[in-house]
């Protein structure tokens, strides 16, 4: 279903904005494959008939990440660990620094997907990313961007002397309901 | 049991590595997240290491003690036995250090048992050697 014209804007209680990263390394058994919820984040959707004059904007907390699971790893995340994997993401990875996306380019894709292009800043740079935007019948919204962290300067996280790894890709997705 | 070899140079002259690879305050915490807890004779200690693996971490408590001294060769071996904090595991060595001008030798073998050992042999092993080479790095300012 194609989006209708109209402007939108989205945060936490319309959408999810969720990371997730996959672990590797020879020890990588002892780790987990993360979901983690960004819980402060806004974004606007402007769409036109003309969908070059269609624009996407998004602004996010580095500080507001959240632990909601970890799988995979030896033994279950407790609390405790999500609050120290919350604080290196913190420390070490984004460093509360400023995350803006915004849309060079807008174009309509089969089913009505708008198909969006534009650049990314993380972690202190600026960098081209693209994704493609769904709508549902029901007025499900979804996307999926992948993100090579070390394209950002971002150095993947790291453990046990380099044995266990934070896997460079991470997924960022959105999944919600467009605000009538 | 899983042995490994190592070296280390820190340009420093052989009584001054000899003095300081026996002397289990300043060596101990050369070793990442190990730490001297009590000081129970001139060549045995009371210590703790703390293994970071991504957001949780194991601890292992236990002794160092120096069994074996060659005043003249610079030969040395320590005894570590130590068991994990709260769980079932226990991570034993012998390291056996070499003092030369300069520099050392280390030989490490290990036992390892418990939740850590159940990763896999090779696990062990690149986890120990990263230990042990991180450790080397921090012999040069000792």
């Amino acid at each position: 279903m194609a989006i209708a014209p109209g402007h939108y804007t989205l945060g936490p209680d319309d959408a999810t904005l969720t990371v997730r990263t996959g672990k590797g390394g020879a020890a990588s058994k002892a780790g987990h494959n993360l979901r983690i919820e960004v819980t402060s984040w806004r974004a606007t959707l402007d769409v036109a008939e003309d969908p070059a004059q269609t624009a996407m904007a998004l602004t996010a907390d580095a500080r507001s990440l959240r632990v909601r699971e970890g799988t995979g790893g030896m033994q279950a995340l407790d609390d405790d660990d999500m609050r120290n994997i919350e604080q290196t993401i913190d420390d070490e990875v984004l460093e509360g620094s400023a995350i803006e996306f915004s849309s060079r380019r807008v174009e309509r894709g089969p089913n009505g997907t708008l198909c969006v292009e534009g650049d990314l800043a993380l972690a202190g740079t600026r960098r081209p990313v693209a994704f493609d935007l769904t709508a549902g019948d029901d007025g499900r919204l979804s996307a999926t961007a992948r993100i090579k962290q070390t394209d950002w300067g971002i150095k993947p996280y790291s453990a046990l002397f380099g044995t266990l790894k934070v896997v460079d890709e991470v997924d960022v997705e959105i999944e919600g309901t467009l605000p009538g | 049991m899983v042995e490994l070899d190592h070296s280390f140079q820190n340009g420093k002259p052989e009584d001054y590595n000899w003095d300081a690879i026996l002397d289990l305050d300043r060596l101990i915490p050369c070793v990442q997240g190990g730490r001297v807890v009590e000081r129970t004779s001139p060549t045995e200690a009371k210590a703790e290491i703390k293994v970071k693996m991504g957001a949780m971490s194991m601890t292992f408590a236990g002794t160092v003690e120096v069994v074996e001294r060659d005043d003249a060769s610079h030969q040395a071996k320590l005894k570590i036995k130590s068991r994990e904090v709260g769980g079932q595991g226990h991570a034993n060595a012998d390291v056996s250090f070499g003092v030369s001008n300069g520099g050392g030798t280390i030989h490490t073998a290990a036992q390892i048992t418990g939740k850590a050992a159940s990763m896999g042999e090779g696990v062990v092993v690149s986890v120990l050697d990263g230990l042990i080479k991180d450790f080397t790095q921090r012999l040069q300012s000792i």
